[in-house]
C-alpha cells in the first residue's frame, strides 16, 4: 500500500499511455501528446515546485530539436545517444539562461527569460548553416532502437514510434516524481513558498533554483529531440516564443504543483486543439477563454477539477504535499 | 575572575542607506548562555542591527565575529552554518506547507548540501525529522502538526516562527519581537519558551514588552538613532538617568520602578 502511494501518479501516467491509442486515431497525434506532456512536466517543476514563471521553455525545446537533428544528420549517431545529447545540451543552455535570470526575482526574472527566448530565436534564425534558418533542419531520420547491433524496437510507423516515446515518457515521469518527492523536491517547495525564510534557515536559493532549471532544461530538451524525430524536421517554430507560450499554457491549464496535472494539461491542449481546429479556425480564442477561467476560478487547473469530481463521487484522493489548496502569498 | 569570551562580537558595525545611517558604529559583545535584549524606540535601528548580524543585509563597515571567526563577508545562508539563526518581526513561514514540514525544512537547513539530493526521500533523513518532532512538543504544536502554517492562529504562528530559528540548534538565536501582536495568554507561553532557550543557546532579543525584557534578560542594550545609548543589567538600565529621560520613565520600566 505504501508503495502504491509513492507510485500512484506514475501508474496513472502509464495508464494514459495505454489509453491514448484507444482514444486517438492517429499515432502522431498520440505521440505529440506525450512529447508536450514531457515539456509541460519540465515547466511544472519550475512553476509549480520552485515558483519560477519561465517564458524560456521554448529555448530548451528548440535546442533539443536542433541537437537531436544535427546528431542524427551530421554525426549519424544512434537513437539514444542523440536524445541524450539533446538532454545534455538542454541542461547546459538552461544552466546558462538560469545563471543570469535567477539573479532577478519576480517580474524581472520573467522579463529576462523572455529576452533570452527572443535572443535564442534570432540566433537560430541567423545561424542558417547549423539550423537551416527559416526552413528548419530537414530530413531528420528516425533510427530504430538498437542495442549491440540488435534492433530492440522499430520506430518506422507512427504507432511503433509512439511505443518508444511512451516508454521514455513513463520512465521520465517516474524519475521526475521521484525528484519532486525527494529531499530536493521538498526543499524546492520551501523556495517556492518563501525565499526569505528558506535563505534564513540556511539554503542556497540560487543553487536550488539553478538545479531545478537544469533538470527542467534536460527534460524539455529531450521532448524537443523526440519532436524532431516525430516530424522529421527541426523547425524554427520549435524555438519560437510561441512554443514557450504553449508549454506554459498547458502547464497552467493542467494545474501546477502536481506532475500528473501537466499530463492532463498537455493532453487537453493537444487533443482539444486538434479537434477544434478542424471545426473552427479561430479555436485559439476558446483556449484564451479557458485560460481566463482557470486564472479566475480554477487555480488548481484541470487536475483540481478532476479532484473535485472524484470527491463528489465519494473518492478521497490522498493528500499531496505540494498541493496548494489555497495558495497564500506571503510578502516578507 | 576572567571574563568569558563572547560568542558573538560586533566591532564598529555601521549600515548606511545612501546618506542615512541606520546603524552607526555599534560595538557589542554577546556572552554565551545569556539572554541579551536590544531595546529602543521605533526606528532606533534594532531590526537593521539584526539584519546586519544575521546577514540579511551586508554591512557598510565594521566586522562581525562568531567565536572569533570573521563572518561579515558571508551571506545570510552561510552564517546559519556558523551557528546563527533568526526569527522575523513579521511572521515568515512556509505558508502552504504543514507545520511539521516547516520545522523539518528548518532543521535540515544546517546541512544544506543534503537538500540537493534528488533521490533520497526526506523521511530517510532521521536527524531533521526527529528535531521537528521534538520541536512540535516543545512549541506545543503537536495538535496542529499536519495543518498548513497559513491556517494557524496568530499566536501559534509566532511560536512556529521562533521554532524555525530553534530548529537548526543554533549557537546564537536572534528573536525579533517574538511577541508582536500576541494576546496576553500567548505572551506568557512565549516568555517561558524564550527563557528556556538559555539552557542550550545564546539569545539575542528585540522586544517592546518591558515585562519580558526586565524579567528574563541578563544584559540589555538600549539603542537610539542607530547608536548605543546605554548598556547593562536590567536593574542598571531601569535606574539609568539617560534611559529614563529618553523614554519618559514608565514606558521603559513597565511601571515597576
Amino acid at each position: 500500500m505504501k508503495y502504491f502511494v509513492h507510485f500512484r501518479f506514475t501508474l496513472l501516467a502509464a495508464l494514459v499511455t495505454l489509453l491514448l491509442p484507444l482514444l486517438v486515431g492517429s499515432g502522431s497525434l498520440a505521440t505529440e501528446v506525450l512529447i508536450f506532456a514531457l515539456a509541460a512536466l519540465g515547466c511544472n517543476l519550475l512553476l509549480g515546485y520552485t515558483g519560477l514563471l519561465s517564458f524560456g521553455q521554448g529555448i530548451f525545446f528548440g535546442i533539443g530539436s536542433y541537437t537531436t537533428g544535427l546528431a542524427l544528420l551530421r554525426l549519424q549517431a544512434p537513437l539514444l545517444p542523440s536524445l541524450l545529447l539533446a538532454m545534455l545540451i538542454g541542461a547546459a543552455v538552461a544552466l546558462l539562461v538560469g545563471w543570469f535570470a535567477i539573479r532577478q526575482r519576480g517580474t524581472y526574472f520573467v522579463m529576462l527569460t523572455l529576452a533570452f527566448a527572443q535572443m535564442f530565436y534570432f540566433l537560430a534564425y541567423t545561424m542558417k548553416d547549423l539550423t537551416g534558418g527559416d526552413n528548419g533542419l530537414l530530413d531528420v531520420p528516425r533510427p530504430n532502437l538498437s542495442l549491440f547491433g540488435h534492433t530492440m524496437l522499430a520506430t518506422t510507423s507512427p504507432w511503433q514510434y509512439y511505443s518508444f516515446v511512451a516508454i521514455v515518457f513513463v520512465l521520465v515521469f517516474w524519475l521526475l516524481q521521484r525528484v519532486v518527492d525527494s529531499v530536493l523536491g521538498r526543499t524546492l517547495l520551501a523556495v517556492r513558498d518563501n525565499e526569505t525564510r528558506a535563505a534564513a534557515v540556511g539554503y542556497d536559493i540560487t543553487l536550488l533554483k539553478l538545479t531545478a532549471f537544469v533538470i527542467s532544461g534536460a527534460v524539455t530538451g529531450l521532448a524537443g529531440g523526440l519532436h524532431a524525430m516525430m516530424t522529421g524536421v527541426a523547425p524554427l517554430s520549435n524555438i519560437e516564443y510561441h512554443t514557450s507560450e504553449a508549454i506554459l499554457i498547458m502547464t497552467v491549464i493542467g494545474g501546477t504543483g502536481n506532475l500528473f496535472a501537466s499530463v492532463l494539461g498537455a493532453s487537453f491542449y493537444v487533443l482539444i486543439g486538434n479537434w477544434l481546429s478542424t471545426l473552427w479556425p479561430r479555436w485559439l480564442m476558446l483556449l484564451g477563454f479557458l485560460l481566463i477561467g482557470v486564472s479566475l476560478y480554477l487555480h488548481k487547473g484541470l487536475f483540481g477539477v478532476a479532484q473535485a469530481l472524484l470527491r463528489k463521487f465519494g473518492v478521497r484522493p490522498a493528500a499531496d504535499i505540494a498541493d496548494t489548496t489555497s495558495v497564500k502569498e506571503q510578502h516578507p | 575572575m576572567s571574563k568569558p569570551t563572547p560568542i558573538l562580537s560586533a566591532r564598529h558595525v555601521s549600515k548606511r542607506y545612501g546618506k542615512f545611517t541606520a546603524v552607526n558604529d555599534i560595538s557589542l559583545d554577546i556572552l554565551p548562555g545569556t539572554v541579551h535584549s536590544v531595546i529602543g524606540p521605533n526606528g532606533a535601528g534594532k531590526t537593521t542591527l539584526f539584519h546586519t548580524l544575521t546577514g540579511s543585509t551586508a554591512i557598510s563597515a565594521g566586522s562581525i565575529l562568531v567565536e572569533g571567526e570573521e563572518v561579515a563577508h558571508l551571506p545570510g545562508y552561510k552564517r546559519v552554518r556558523k551557528g546563527l539563526a533568526r526569527s522575523f518581526q513579521i511572521t515568515s513561514l512556509f505558508p502552504n506547507l504543514s507545520v511539521r514540514e516547516n520545522l523539518r525544512l528548518a532543521a535540515q537547513g544546517t546541512r544544506p548540501l543534503q537538500a540537493l539530493n534528488p533521490w533520497r526521500r526526506p523521511e530517510r533523513l532521521r536527524a531533521a525529522c526527529d528535531s521537528a518532532e521534538q520541536l512540535l512538543v516543545r512549541l506545543n504544536l503537536q495538535a496542529v502538526a499536519e495543518r498548513l502554517a497559513a491556517e494557524l492562529s496568530h499566536g501559534q504562528q509566532r511560536r512556529l516562527e521562533v521554532g524555525m530559528a530553534m530548529a537548526g540548534q543554533p549557537k546564537v538565536i536572534f528573536l525579533d519581537e517574538p511577541t508582536s501582536g500576541m494576546g496576553i495568554d500567548d505572551i506568557g507561553d512565549m516568555k517561558r519558551l524564550i527563557h528556556s532557550l538559555r539552557d542550550t543557546t545564546t539569545v539575542l532579543l528585540i522586544e517592546h514588552n518591558m515585562d519580558i525584557v526586565m524579567d528574563i534578560s541578563d544584559q540589555i542594550t538600549v539603542m537610539q538613532q542607530g547608536q548605543i545609548l546605554a548598556q547593562g543589567k536590567p536593574a542598571e538600565i531601569r535606574s539609568d538617568e539617560r534611559v529614563r529621560r529618553a523614554y519618559l520613565g514608565s514606558m521603559i520600566t513597565g511601571g515597576k520602578a
